[in-house]
C-alpha cells in the first residue's frame, strides 16, 4: 500500500472529477477544492431552524447546503479559528493527531466510502487532511516559518481557511461515518473519527448540522427519543408487542414501566420500539424478560422518560452528548435500580465505553454490575454500571439458565455483522456470536478481512442515515455487501444478524439493493423465538407472525 | 476467421485492457488502487469489476440474449448506478471496446464488432437506468416501511391501501 501511494502522489495530483484526466489546474490536490459540488444523493439535508434553537445552538436558520450564500454568521473565519484553538488546547488527542500523521498512506484503502465511492477525497488520510491544511496555516509554527520562503506553503502543505474549504469539509465530514476502521490500520493509532468528530463541532458553532442528526437531538432532548415519541405512545407500542407475543407464546409478557426500586433498568434504541425490523428485537427483549422474571424473580424495568440508547448527540458536539447522555444516569437514580442494561444499540455503546465514565461517571450511585442469576460481576462495567445484553445474555447461556429450541430458527442460515461501534469501540466481539450459535444452528462467518476489528459499516452510521443520501449510503455499504453477497452464494446464507439498531434499518435497505434474498434480524430476536417460556402454549409462529420451520406442513395437513 | 473466434483467440487481452480502460474512468489516485490485485474484499470496485468485465467477454463468445446480458452486467453497473457519473459516463465503459477492437481486429469485422458492442451498451443503459429506478425506490419507501408500518400494525395510524384507493379491492 505505501509503497504506492506515497505522500506526493496522494497530494500533488489529486484529480477531483470522477473521470477527467489530469490537467494543469489540477497539479495540487488543494486547489481543486474550489470545483466541489455538493451532489444530490451525497450529502443531507440541512438542519431546521427550531431543532438548533431548541438545543441553543448558534445560527438557528433557514439555509440550503446547494445555496452559495449559507448564511454565515459575518466573523466565521474567527469562529472557526477560536473554536480550532479551543479544542487543540482542551483535547490533546486532537492536537496530537493534527501533528503526527506522516501520509503512509496505510489506511488511504481501508474506508468504506473511499472503497464504494472511489473518491480519492474519501481516503482517511486526504479526509483528515482538509482540516489539518488549515491547521498548519493557522497554528503550526514550523509551517508558519516555511510559508514565509519561496515555495515553502506548498512543502508544508497548507493553505487558508475559505468559504470553499468549508463546503469541502462540510461535503466530506458528513462522509464519514466515525467507524474508526482506518485507525485500525494506522501505525500511530490516530483516531481518523475524532478528526471527523472536531470538524462535526466546529460546523454546529456555525449552525451547519445536519437534519438527520439535529432534529433527533432536539427530539431526544424535549422528549426523550430520537423519534420524538411520546411516553404513552412509547407504551402503546410496548402493550401493542404484548398482544402480539401472547398470541405467539399464549403467555403474557406485560413489562415494568419506571418501577421503583426494580433492579435493573433497561435502556435500548428508540428505533427497536418503532421501526420494523428492530420491532422484533424489542419483543425478543419482552420474552427475555419475562422468562428471567418467572425462573429466577429478576425484576426489570423500562422507562418512557430514559426511552433512548442511542446518543446522535454523539454526533453533534460532546456538550450534546453529555446532555443526553446524562438522562440515562438521572432515571437509574431516580429508580433506585441497581444497574443499568443496554439493549442492542451501536453507537450507544461507544458513548458509554469511551466518553460517559469522564462525562456523567462514575455513576457511584448504582452497585458494580453483577447478574444475580449466575453471580457474575461484569468488570468491564464497573465504572459506567451499564452491561450490553448480549453480554448478560451470553452469561445467563453460558451458566445453563437459558431453556433453549434451537429448531425455531432452523431456516435461519445466518452470518454476523459487527457493528463498528461494538467491535472497535468497546471489544464486544464473541458475546453476540456465542448467542447466535446457542439459538441457531447455521452460523458461517464473512471473510476475515471485513468481520470483527476489520468490520465494514454498514454506510450509514453517525447520523447519515438519511433517505436523501441513499447513493451514499448504498456506495458505502458496498464493501460489507460484497462481503455478504459472498456468503449468501456460498453457503446460503439468508439471515444478517447484528446487535445495532441503525444496522437494522440500514442494513435492510443494504440487502434490499445489494442482496435481495438476505433479511436482517437482531440477536434478541432470534433468541425471543428460541426460548422456552414457563408456561407456554404449542408455538406455530415466530416472532414476525411467520409458520416455525415445520409448522407450514403442518398446517397443510390441517387444511 | 469468424468475429467469435478472433475474440476467443485475444480475450485475455480483450480482458485486460477493458479492465484498465473502465478503471481508468475514475480518478488516478483510485484508479491505481483498483487495478491492484489485491483480495477481492479488500478491493470490492476492483474486483467486481474485472470479474462483471470477463464474464461479459465470455458471455458474448457463446449464443445468448439481452437479458442475459443485462443480467451479466448487472454487478458492474449496480456500483457505477451509485457513484458520481452522470449516466453517460456510467456506461461509457462499454464503448471503450470500440477502440480497443480496433487496434486488434481486422477491418472487415470490424462492423460486426461495432455492432456487438452497441448490444452491450444498449444492455447497460437498461440496467444503469433499474438499478436507478431501485436506488428512487429505496428512498421512496424506506421510512415508509420502517417506520410507518409498526405504526400501522399497533393500530396508532391507518392508511386506506392503494387496492382501496383505486376501488379495486373485492367486497
Amino acid at each position: 500500500m505505501s509503497d504506492e501511494l506515497t505522500p506526493n502522489e496522494l497530494l500533488d495530483k489529486i484529480d477531483y472529477g470522477p473521470q477527467s484526466k489530469s490537467g494543469p489546474e489540477s497539479s495540487n490536490w488543494m486547489d481543486t477544492t474550489a470545483s466541489v459540488q455538493i451532489r444530490p444523493g451525497m450529502y443531507c439535508y440541512a438542519a431546521k431552524a427550531e431543532s438548533v434553537e431548541t438545543l441553543g445552538l448558534p445560527n438557528a436558520r433557514p439555509w440550503n447546503p446547494l445555496d452559495e450564500d449559507w448564511k454565515l454568521p459575518d466573523n466565521w473565519q474567527e469562529i472557526i479559528f477560536q473554536g480550532l484553538k479551543e479544542r487543540l488546547e482542551k483535547f490533546r488527542t486532537f492536537k496530537v493527531f493534527m501533528d503526527i500523521c506522516v501520509r503512509c498512506g496505510a489506511c488511504a484503502d481501508k474506508c468504506h466510502f473511499f472503497l464504494g465511492t472511489g473518491d480519492p477525497k474519501n481516503m482517511p488520510v486526504l479526509r483528515a487532511e482538509l482540516l489539518r491544511s488549515v491547521y498548519r496555516n493557522d497554528f503550526s509554527t514550523a509551517a508558519k516559518i516555511l510559508s514565509k520562503i519561496p515555495g515553502g506553503k506548498a512543502l508544508a502543505g497548507s493553505r487558508p481557511m475559505t468559504i470553499d474549504v468549508l463546503k469541502e469539509w462540510w461535503y466530506y465530514f458528513f462522509q464519514c461515518t466515525e467507524c474508526r476502521r482506518c485507525s485500525v490500520f494506522c501505525p500511530y493509532g490516530i483516531d481518523t473519527a475524532e478528526i471527523t468528530i472536531m470538524a462535526r463541532e466546529i460546523f454546529n458553532l456555525l449552525g451547519l448540522n445536519i437534519d438527520w442528526i439535529a432534529t433527533p437531538v432536539s427530539n431526544c432532548f424535549q422528549t426523550g427519543n430520537h423519534l420524538g415519541i411520546q411516553p404513552h405512545a412509547f407504551k402503546d407500542m410496548l402493550e401493542f408487542f404484548v398482544e402480539d407475543l401472547e398470541d405467539v407464546t399464549g403467555v403474557d409478557c406485560t413489562p415494568n414501566f419506571q418501577k421503583k426500586g426494580a433492579d435493573i433498568l433497561f435502556i435500548t434504541p428508540s428505533g427497536d420500539v418503532f421501526a420494523d425490523p428492530g420491532t422484533y428485537t424489542c419483543q425478543g427483549y419482552l420474552v427475555l424478560f419475562k422468562y428471567l422474571k418467572d425462573k429466577y424473580g429478576l425484576d426489570v424495568t423500562w422507562s418512557t422518560y430514559a426511552s433512548e440508547g442511542g446518543n446522535f448527540g454523539f454526533f453533534t458536539s460532546h456538550e450534546t452528548m453529555k446532555r443526553l447522555n446524562a438522562k440515562m444516569y438521572a432515571e437509574a437514580k431516580r429508580l433506585g435500580v441497581k444497574w443499568i442494561l443496554g439493549g442492542e444499540c451501536g453507537h450507544m455503546w461507544r458513548v458509554i465505553h469511551q466518553y460517559m465514565d469522564t462525562m456523567n461517571g462514575p455513576a457511584d450511585f448504582l452497585e458494580v454490575p453483577k447478574n444475580p442469576i449466575t453471580g457474575t460481576v461484569f468488570e468491564n462495567a464497573r465504572s459506567t454500571k451499564m452491561v450490553h445484553i448480549t453480554e448478560f445474555t451470553a452469561d445467563l447461556i453460558k451458566h445453563g439458565k437459558l431453556e433453549l429450541d434451537k429448531s425455531r430458527n432452523a431456516e435461519r442460515i445466518i452470518t454476523f455483522h459487527d457493528s463498528c461501534n461494538t467491535s472497535r469501540g468497546m471489544g464486544l466481539l464473541d458475546e453476540p456470536r456465542y448467542v447466535i450459535q446457542n439459538v441457531c444452528d447455521n452460523f458461517y462467518e464473512m471473510p476475515p478481512n471485513t468481520i470483527r476489528e476489520q468490520t465494514f459499516c454498514c454506510g450509514s452510521g453517525s447520523g447519515l442515515n438519511a433517505g436523501e443520501n441513499m447513493e451514499l449510503r448504498m456506495a458505502g455499504a458496498l464493501p460489507r455487501a460484497n462481503a455478504l453477497k459472498y456468503v449468501h452464494e456460498k453457503f446460503g446464507v439468508n439471515t444478517l444478524g447484528t446487535v445495532c439498531a441503525i444496522d437494522r434499518a440500514a442494513l435492510t435497505t443494504l440487502c434490499e439493493y445489494w442482496v435481495p434474498d438476505v433479511e436482517v434480524y437482531g440477536v434478541h430476536e432470534l433468541v425471543g423465538n428460541a426460548l422456552i417460556l414457563p408456561g407456554e402454549k404449542k408455538r406455530t409462529q415466530d416472532l414476525r407472525l411467520e409458520p416455525l420451520p415445520g409448522m407450514e406442513l403442518e398446517e397443510d395437513e390441517d387444511e | 476467421m469468424e468475429l467469435k473466434q478472433v475474440l476467443k483467440k485475444n480475450k485475455e487481452s480483450f480482458i485486460k485492457k477493458w479492465f484498465q480502460a473502465t478503471i481508468d474512468t475514475y480518478p488516478q489516485q483510485t484508479a491505481k488502487v483498483l487495478g491492484k490485485d489485491s483480495n477481492r474484499f479488500d478491493n470490492p470496485i476492483g474486483a467486481i469489476t474485472h470479474e462483471t468485465i470477463e464474464d461479459v467477454f465470455t458471455l458474448i463468445l457463446e449464443d445468448f440474449n439481452q437479458e442475459m446480458l443485462e443480467k451479466t452486467l448487472d454487478p458492474v453497473i449496480r456500483i457505477r448506478a451509485v457513484q458520481a457519473f452522470s449516466a453517460s459516463q456510467a456506461v461509457s465503459f462499454v464503448f471503450a471496446l470500440k477502440q480497443i477492437g480496433e487496434d486488434i481486429i481486422d477491418g472487415n469485422l470490424i462492423r460486426e464488432f461495432d455492432k456487438l458492442v452497441d448490444k452491450i451498451a444498449l444492455a447497460a443503459f437498461n440496467r444503469f437506468m433499474k438499478c436507478r429506478e431501485e436506488i428512487f425506490l429505496l428512498k421512496a419507501t424506506e421510512s415508509k416501511r420502517r417506520i410507518h408500518r409498526a405504526f400501522e400494525r399497533a393500530g396508532l395510524v391507518a392508511e386506506l391501501s392503494e387496492e382501496d384507493l383505486l376501488g379495486s379491492k373485492k367486497s
